[in-house]
C-alpha cells in the first residue's frame, strides 16, 4: 500500500519535487541483470570458500586484488584519463586501500570460519539497510514501527545464527589443534575468538557482523574521496592497485617461509578468474550501474532477495551431484564434505534476513512526522516539519553525565542512594566477574539477583531526582508526589519479592534439596557487609522512615543497628506518620533491609546446615524472611495508599478538625462545604474549601482569617471560595439548564439561610 | 489485590470489615459473575502453575502471570462496583473514585514486576538451560488463552476498558496496527477488527499464545530448549509494552497531573476567564483528574478592587464548571482594606477579628488609609462597573428589573447608566423558577461587551 503511494503519487506535473520513477518496463532489464549478478556472486563466494581451503587467505586476497586491479586499470585507465591526482589524495587512497584490505581480510576470514552460506546471509547487506538499522538502534528517530520491526528481525536473524544454528561439524572443528594455523595473522584472530569463549562459527558470525559495520562505515567515509578523485570506479581501480602493492611484500614473505599446500597453481587459474569476475568486478560494475539507474532502496531490495535465495539453494546443493558440473571444472578431487550444511536455524534466519532487508531498505517516510499545514496553490499538500533538526539540542555525553552527577550529589537523599548504588553495583560486578572467572553458576546468578535489586535503587534515585524538578503546566503542584509513587512501587516490589521467596520456600519445605554450602558463606557475608553499610547510611538520615518498620523487624543481627538508627532521632516526631515522611527513602530503606535479612538468613541457614545438617533450616529461614519482609512493607504501602487516595492527612487530622471548628465560629460565616484536605507530597498539604458568608461581610477578610487558621493547621496550599447568597443567584442566572437551577436552589436551601423577604424561593 | 483492600482500615476487626464490604458488593447481581470468574481463574491459575512446574517451562510461567493479571483485573472490577456504592467519607473527602485508579495502577505495576522476575529468571536460564518437557505445554497454553479471552470478552471491565482506551498506544499495538494497515489494504473487510487499534489485552494473549506455540513446535522438532527462554523474554517484553502505557496513564492520574488532552480546552477557558471584566490575572491553576475522567481543580483569580467578587466568582465558576466538576475558585484583591464598598459594616468586623494573628497588620494599614478613602470616591475615573446586566438585588423585584437600570451593587456611586437592556432577551420567562427569569443574559453578547469595557479601563 505504501509502495503504491510512493510510486504513483510522486511524479507530479511540476516535476523536480523528488526523484521521478522511470517506467518499470525499462527497469526490468536492470533488475534482471542485478539478480543474475547477485546469483553469480553467490556462486563466486561458494567457489572462493573451496579455494580458501587450499590457498592461504593472504595469498588469496592478494590474487583477488591483483586480478581486480589488472582488469580495472585496463578498463578505467585511471592514469591516462581524468585530472591528475595530488600527493594528498594519494595518501588518502593509501588509507582507503589499507582499510579495504582489512575489511576483505575480515570478510574472507569469516568465510573460512562459518562457510559461504552464512557469510552471504550476514555480509551481503547493502549500506542503506545497515544504516537504517543503526539509526533505529541508536537514535530516537528511527522512522516508525516498521523500521523497528525490521531492526528486530535483523537482530533475531543474527541471534538465530548464533544460538539455533547447530553447525555441528564446525563445533567439532573448534577443537582444532592450535598449531594448525598457517600464519601469525590467522592465529591471532583465532585466539581472539577463542578468548571470547565462543565456538568458531559463532565467532565467525560476530566477525562478519563487525566486518559489515566496518564496510558500511568505509563506504560512507570513502564517498567524499571518490568525488575528489573523480568517480568511484577510478578510486576503486587505484585503491585496488595500491592494495596489491601493500600486500605484495607480505605475500612474498609468506610464500618464502611457508610451503604451499597447492599442488599446481595452474589448475587454480580458472577458479580464481571466476571468483575475481563474479565477486569483485561484475558485482561492482552492476552495483554502480544500478545505483545510477534506480533508487538506492529499490536496488537494495532487488539485490538482497536473489542473493539470499541463491545462497540457500547453493548451500543445499553445492555438494550435490547436480552441481558437479559447476564444480568439476574447478576441482577434480571432489571430496565428501558435509560442513556448513543447511540447518533449521539458518533457514529461519535467512527468512528473517530477507524480511528485514526488505523492510529496512524501504524508503523511510519522513512525511509522516510533518504536520499538514495546508495546500499550495497547485493543490499539493504542504507539511511542516517540527522535526529532528529543532528537537536535538545535542548535549555532549560527558557534559550530560557531569550535569546529572552534580544534580544527584546536590541533595542528601539522592546522594546517599547514589553512593549506595555505586557500592552495590561494584559488589555485583566483582561477584559477576569472579563468577565468570571461576565459572561458578551460583555466583553469577546471585550477581543477577543483585542487579535485579539494584533496579529498585535506580528507581529510588530517579524519583529523588525528579522530585526536585520545577512545577510545570502538567505537574502543577510540582514533582514531589513522585516520591510517594516510587515508594508505593517499591512496596509492591517488595511484596512480590516476599511472595516469590514464600512460594520458593514452601516448595522447598515439601521437597528440601541438598545444598552446596561452601560457596555461599563468603558471598553472603560480603552482601551483608554492603547492606549493613547501606542501612547505616540510610538510617542516619532517615530514622523516622525507619521508625515505621521498627516494630516488625526484629532479627538478631540487625537489632543493634536498629537501635543505632533509633538513637539519632530524638528530635523527630516519628511513628507511622512521622513529620518529614519520605516514602521514597522508606521504600529504598526497606529494600536494603530485605536484602540484609536475606544475607542473614543465608548465613544462619548455612551455619545450621553445616553444624547440624538441618537441611530444612534453609526453607524455614526463607519463610521467616518472607513474612518479615511482608510485614515490614505493610505500613509503607498503607501510608502511600492513603496519600495516593487523597486521604485527610492523618498527622494533621486533629488540628484540621479544630481548625474547622474555629472557622465555623468566624463572625459572618454561615457554613462551609466541601472541605478537602490532602497531602500532595512530603512538603505540600493542599486544601480547598467553600465558605458561605452573610452578604455584609467582606470576602477578603474571611479569606484572610480562614487562610490564617488553616495555615496554622498545616495546610500550605490553600484555595478558599467565599460564597454569598448573591453568588448562588448569579449562578442560577448564568446556568442555562433547568436542572442546574434546581440544584443551585437546593444548595441554597441547604444553607437554611432565611434572612428576609428577599430570599428568593 | 488484597493490598488495596487490605490496608484501608487496618483495625483489629479488619477481616470483619472486609467481609462486610464484600457482602455489600456481593449483594449486587453483576458482581456474582465476576466472583464466578474469579473462582474459575484461581482454579485455572492453580492448574497452570502446576503444569509450569511439571513442564519446567518459563515461557508458560510468563503466560500464567497474564492469567494472574486477569485475576487482578477482576478484582479491580469488583472494586469499581464497590466504589460506585460508596459515598465520600469525611476522611476520604473526594470519595473513593481514586481507588479504582490505584487498583489499575497496582495491577499493571504488579504485572510488570512479574515480567521483571521472568526476565531475571531467564537471564539465569541462559547460563544453564534446563530441559523442558512439552507434555502439558500446549494444553496449558490453550487453557490459559481460552480462559483469558473468555474473561476479557465476557466481562465489561469498566476501569480497564477506560484505561486501555485512554492510554497511549503500546509498541505491540503500534506494530500490529502498522502490519494490519497493509493487510487491510489487501482485504478491506478486516479493517473493522484491526484498524484503529486492537484491544491490548486480547493482543497480548494472542501474541503470548503464538510464542508458546512456536516454542512447542521447535522443542518438539529439534529440542531447541533455548527457545523457551527466548519466548519467555518475548512474552515478558510484550507484557512490559502492554502494561507500561497503562501504568503511566494511571500513575499520572495518581500524581495529580493535568491530563494533556484537556490542556487545550483549559487554556481556552482560562483565556476566556481572564478576559472577563474585572479579572486581572489567573494564577495558581491546579487542575487534575480525580478518578477516570472527572476533573477537579482550584484556581486563584485576582480581580480589580472595585469589581464585584460574587459576580466574578459566579462567572468564573460558570465558565470552568463545564469542564471541571469539582472546582474551587479563590477571589482575591490587592489592597482590599481600602474599601471600595460602603465601609459601614467593615470597621466593627475588623475589631472583632483581632483574636487572630493575621489581623494586626492590615488593621494598622486600615487605620492609616481610612481617611482618604472615605473622603473621595475610590476611582472617580473608572468606567461603569463590569457585569452591568442587572442582577436581582435584595430590594428589587425581578419584574421591574427588566426595564430599569438599577444596579444593586453599584458601589454607592451612581455613575455609568449605560443602557444594557438591549442585551436581555425580554421574553425569557422561566415559568417554574421565578427568580431565574430576568437574570439570564444572552451569552453571545457578553464577550464582546467585556472587550469594549476593558479597552478604556486603566488597571487599578
Amino acid at each position: 500500500m505504501e509502495e503504491k503511494y510512493g510510486g504513483d503519487a510522486r511524479p507530479g506535473p511540476g516535476g523536480g519535487l523528488g526523484p521521478v520513477d522511470v517506467p518499470s518496463a525499462r527497469l526490468t532489464r536492470y533488475i534482471l541483470l542485478l539478480c543474475l549478478t547477485k546469483c553469480l556472486k553467490a556462486v563466486g563466494l561458494f567457489e572462493s570458500y573451496d579455494l580458501l581451503k587450499a590457498v592461504h587467505i593472504v595469498q588469496f586476497i592478494f590474487i583477488l586484488k591483483l586480478g581486480t586491479a589488472f582488469f580495472m586499470v585496463l578498463f578505467q585507465k585511471p592514469f591516462s584519463s581524468g585530472k591528475p591526482i595530488t600527493k594528498h589524495q594519494w595518501i588518502k587512497i593509501f588509507k582507503h586501500a589499507v582499510a579495504g584490505c582489512i575489511i576483505s581480510l575480515l570478510w574472507f576470514f569469516g568465510l573460512t570460519l562459518c562457510g559461504p552460506l552464512r557469510t552471504l546471509l550476514l555480509f551481503e547487506h547493502s549500506d542503506i539497510v545497515v544504516i537504517s538499522l543503526l539509526s533505529v538502534l541508536f537514535t530516537s528517530s528511527g522512522g516508525g514501527p516498521a523500521k523497528t520491526r525490521g531492526a528486530a528481525f535483523f537482530i533475531i536473524a543474527v541471534i538465530c545464527l548464533l544460538l539455533f544454528d547447530n553447525d555441528d561439524l564446525m563445533a567439532k572443528m573448534a577443537e582444532h589443534p592450535e598449531g594448525h594455523h598457517d600464519s601469525a595473522l590467522t592465529h591471532m584472530l583465532y585466539t581472539a575468538i577463542a578468548f571470547l569463549g565462543v565456538a568458531d562459527h559463532k565467532g565467525g558470525v560476530l566477525l562478519l557482523v563487525l566486518a559489515l559495520c566496518c564496510k558500511v562505515g568505509f563506504h560512507t567515509a570513502s564517498r567524499k574521496l571518490s568525488i575528489d578523485v573523480g568517480g568511484a570506479k577510478r578510486l576503486q581501480a587505484l585503491s585496488q592497485l595500491v592494495s596489491v602493492f601493500l600486500l605484495c611484500p607480505w605475500v612474498i614473505v609468506l610464500s618464502v617461509t611457508t610451503e604451499s599446500k597447492v599442488e599446481s597453481w595452474f589448475s587454480l587459474i580458472m577458479p580464481f578468474t571466476t571468483v575475481i569476475f563474479f565477486v569483485m568486478i561484475l558485482d561492482f560494475y552492476m552495483d554502480s550501474v544500478c545505483s545510477v539507474k534506480m533508487d538506492v532502496s529499490k536496488c537494495a531490495r532487488y539485490g538482497s532477495f536473489p542473493i539470499f535465495i541463491s545462497a540457500l539453494l547453493f548451500g543445499n546443493f553445492w555438494t550435490h551431484p547436480i552441481t558437479d558440473q559447476l564444480r568439476a571444472m574447478n576441482r577434480a578431487a571432489h571430496q565428501e564434505s558435509t560442513e556448513h550444511v543447511l540447518s533449521g536455524g539458518v533457514v529461519v534466519s535467512a527468512v528473517f534476513f530477507i524480511l528485514s532487508a526488505n523492510i529496512l531498505s524501504s524508503p523511510s517516510k519522513r512525511g509522516q512526522k510533518g504536520t499538514l499545514i495546508g495546500y499550495s496553490p497547485e493543490g499539493t499538500p504542504l507539511y511542516h516539519f517540527m522535526g529532528d533538526a529543532f528537537q536535538h539540542s545535542s548535549q555532549s555525553v560527558p557534559r550530560f553525565i557531569k550535569d546529572s552527577l552534580k544534580q544527584v550529589l546536590e541533595e542528601s537523599d539522592s546522594r546517599q542512594i547514589f553512593y549506595f548504588l555505586c557500592l552495590n553495583l561494584l559488589f555485583t560486578f566483582v561477584e559477576l566477574f569472579y563468577g565468570v572467572l571461576t565459572n561458578s553458576l551460583g555466583l553469577i546468578s546471585d550477581g543477577f539477583h543483585m542487579l535485579f535489586d539494584c533496579s529498585a535503587l535506580v528507581m529510588g534515585l530517579f524519583a529523588a531526582l525528579m522530585s526536585r524538578w520545577k512545577a510545570t503546566r502538567i505537574f502543577s503542584y510540582g514533582y514531589g508526589r513522585i516520591e510517594i509513587l516510587s515508594g508505593f512501587i517499591n512496596g509492591l516490589f517488595l511484596i512480590v519479592i516476599a511472595f516469590f521467596v514464600f512460594m520458593e520456600s514452601v516448595a522447598r519445605l515439601i521437597d528440601p534439596p541438598e545444598l552446596d554450602t561452601n560457596m555461599l558463606t563468603p558471598v553472603s557475608v560480603g552482601g551483608l557487609i554492603v547492606n549493613l553499610i547501606g542501612i547505616c547510611a540510610f538510617s542516619h538520615a532517615h530514622s523516622h522512615g525507619h521508625g515505621a518498620s521498627q516494630g516488625n523487624c526484629h532479627s538478631d543481627h540487625g537489632h543493634s543497628h536498629h537501635a543505632h538508627g533509633h538513637g539519632h532521632d530524638h528530635g523527630h516526631s516519628h511513628g507511622f506518620t512521622g513529620g518529614g515522611m519520605n516514602a521514597n527513602m522508606r521504600g529504598v530503606f526497606l529494600h536494603v533491609l530485605a536484602d540484609t535479612l536475606g544475607s542473614i538468613g543465608v548465613i544462619v541457614s548455612t551455619v545450621l546446615i553445616e553444624q547440624f545438617g538441618w537441611f530444612i533450616a534453609d526453607p524455614l529461614c526463607s519463610l521467616f524472611i518472607a513474612v518479615l519482609i511482608f510485614l515490614s512493607v505493610i505500613p509503607l504501602i498503607k501510608d502511600a495508599c492513603q496519600v495516593l487516595l487523597l486521604r485527610l492527612p492523618p498527622d494533621h487530622e486533629k488540628e484540621l478538625h479544630i481548625a474547622l471548628e474555629k472557622i465555623q465560629k468566624i463572625e459572618g460565616l454561615i457554613s462551609y462545604r466541601d472541605p478537602h484536605f490532602w497531602r500532595h507530597s512530603a512538603s505540600i498539604v493542599a486544601g480547598t474549601i467553600h465558605i458561605q458568608v452573610t452578604s455584609e461581610v467582606l470576602e477578603q477578610r474571611i479569606v484572610q482569617q480562614v487562610t490564617g487558621i488553616l495555615k496554622d493547621a498545616g495546610v500550605n496550599n490553600l484555595t478558599i471560595q467565599v460564597e454569598k447568597e448573591a453568588y448562588f443567584q448569579h449562578m442560577s442566572g448564568l446556568s442555562t439548564g433547568f436542572h442546574d437551577v434546581l440544584a443551585m436552589t437546593k444548595q441554597m436551601e441547604s444553607l437554611k439561610y432565611c434572612k428576609d423577604g428577599t430570599y428568593i424561593m | 489485590m488484597g493490598t488495596i483492600h487490605l490496608f484501608r482500615k487496618p483495625q483489629r476487626s479488619f477481616f470483619g470489615k472486609l467481609l462486610q464490604e464484600f457482602r455489600l458488593v456481593a449483594a449486587d447481581r453483576r458482581s456474582w459473575k465476576i466472583l464466578l470468574f474469579g473462582a474459575i481463574n484461581v482454579l485455572c491459575t492453580g492448574f497452570l502453575l502446576m503444569w509450569c512446574s511439571s513442564t519446567n517451562s518459563i515461557a508458560l510461567t510468563a503466560y500464567t502471570y497474564l492469567t494472574i493479571f486477569d485475576l487482578f483485573s477482576l478484582i479491580t472490577c469488583l472494586i469499581s462496583y464497590w466504589v460506585m456504592m460508596r459515598k465520600p467519607s469525611p476522611v476520604y473527602s473526594f470519595g473513593f473514585e481514586r481507588l479504582e485508579v490505584l487498583a489499575v495502577f497496582a495491577s499493571t505495576v504488579l504485572a510488570q514486576l512479574g515480567a521483571l522476575f521472568i526476565l531475571k529468571e531467564s537471564a539465569e536460564r541462559f547460563l544453564e538451560q534446563p530441559e523442558i518437557h512439552t507434555g502439558r505445554l500446549l494444553v496449558g497454553t490453550f487453557v490459559a488463552l481460552s480462559f483469558n479471552l473468555f474473561t476479557m470478552l465476557s466481562i465489561r471491565n469498566k476501569p480497564f476498558a477506560y484505561v486501555s482506551e485512554a492510554a497511549s498506544t503500546s509498541w505491540l499495538q503500534e506494530h500490529v496496527a502498522d502490519l494490519s494497515r497493509s493487510l487491510c489494504g489487501l482485504i478491506p473487510g478486516l479493517s473493522s477488527i484491526f484498524l484503529p487499534r486492537m484491544n491490548p489485552f486480547v493482543l497480548i494473549d494472542l501474541a503470548g499464545a503464538f510464542a508458546l506455540c512456536i516454542t512447542y513446535m521447535l522443542i518438539e522438532i529439534n529440542n531447541y530448549f533455548a527457545v523457551d527462554t527466548a519466548s519467555a523474554i518475548a512474552i515478558a517484553l510484550m507484557t512490559f509494552g502492554t502494561m507500561y502505557p497503562m501504568s503511566v496513564y494511571s500513575g499520572k492520574v495518581l500524581l495529580q497531573t493535568t491530563p494533556p488532552h484537556v490542556i487545550g480546552q483549559l487554556d481556552k477557558l482560562i483565556r476566556e476567564v481572564s478576559t472577563l471584566d474585572g479579572v486581572l490575572e489567573v494564577r495558581n491553576e491546579h487542575f487534575w483528574t480525580l478518578g477516570f475522567g472527572s476533573l477537579a481543580g482550584s484556581v486563584h483569580v485576582r480581580i480589580r478592587r472595585d469589581a464585584n467578587e460574587q459576580m466574578v466568582l459566579a462567572h468564573v465558576s460558570n465558565r470552568l464548571c463545564t469542564l471541571v466538576s469539582t472546582l474551587t475558585v479563590q477571589i482575591f484583591k490587592d489592597d482590599w482594606i481600602r474599601p471600595a464598598l460602603s465601609s459601614g459594616p467593615v470597621a466593627p468586623n475588623v475589631l472583632n477579628f483581632s483574636d487572630h494573628h493575621v489581623i494586626p497588620m492590615p488593621l494598622l494599614k486600615n487605620v492609616d488609609e481610612r481617611t482618604p478613602v472615605t473622603s473621595t470616591p475610590a476611582k472617580p475615573s473608572s468606567p461603569p462597573p463590569e457585569f452591568s446586566f442587572n442582577t436581582p438585588g435584595k430590594n428589587v423585584s425581578p419584574v421591574i428589573l427588566l426595564n430599569t437600570q438599577t444596579r444593586p451593587y453599584s458601589l454607592g456611586l451612581n455613575r455609568g447608566h449605560t443602557p444594557y437592556s438591549s442585551v436581555f432577551s425580554q421574553g425569557l420567562a422561566f415559568p417554574g423558577v421565578g427568580a431565574g427569569q430576568g437574570l439570564r443574559p444572552t451569552f453571545p453578547h457578553i464577550p464582546s461587551r467585556y472587550g469594549i469595557n476593558r479597552m478604556g479601563q486603566p488597571r487599578p
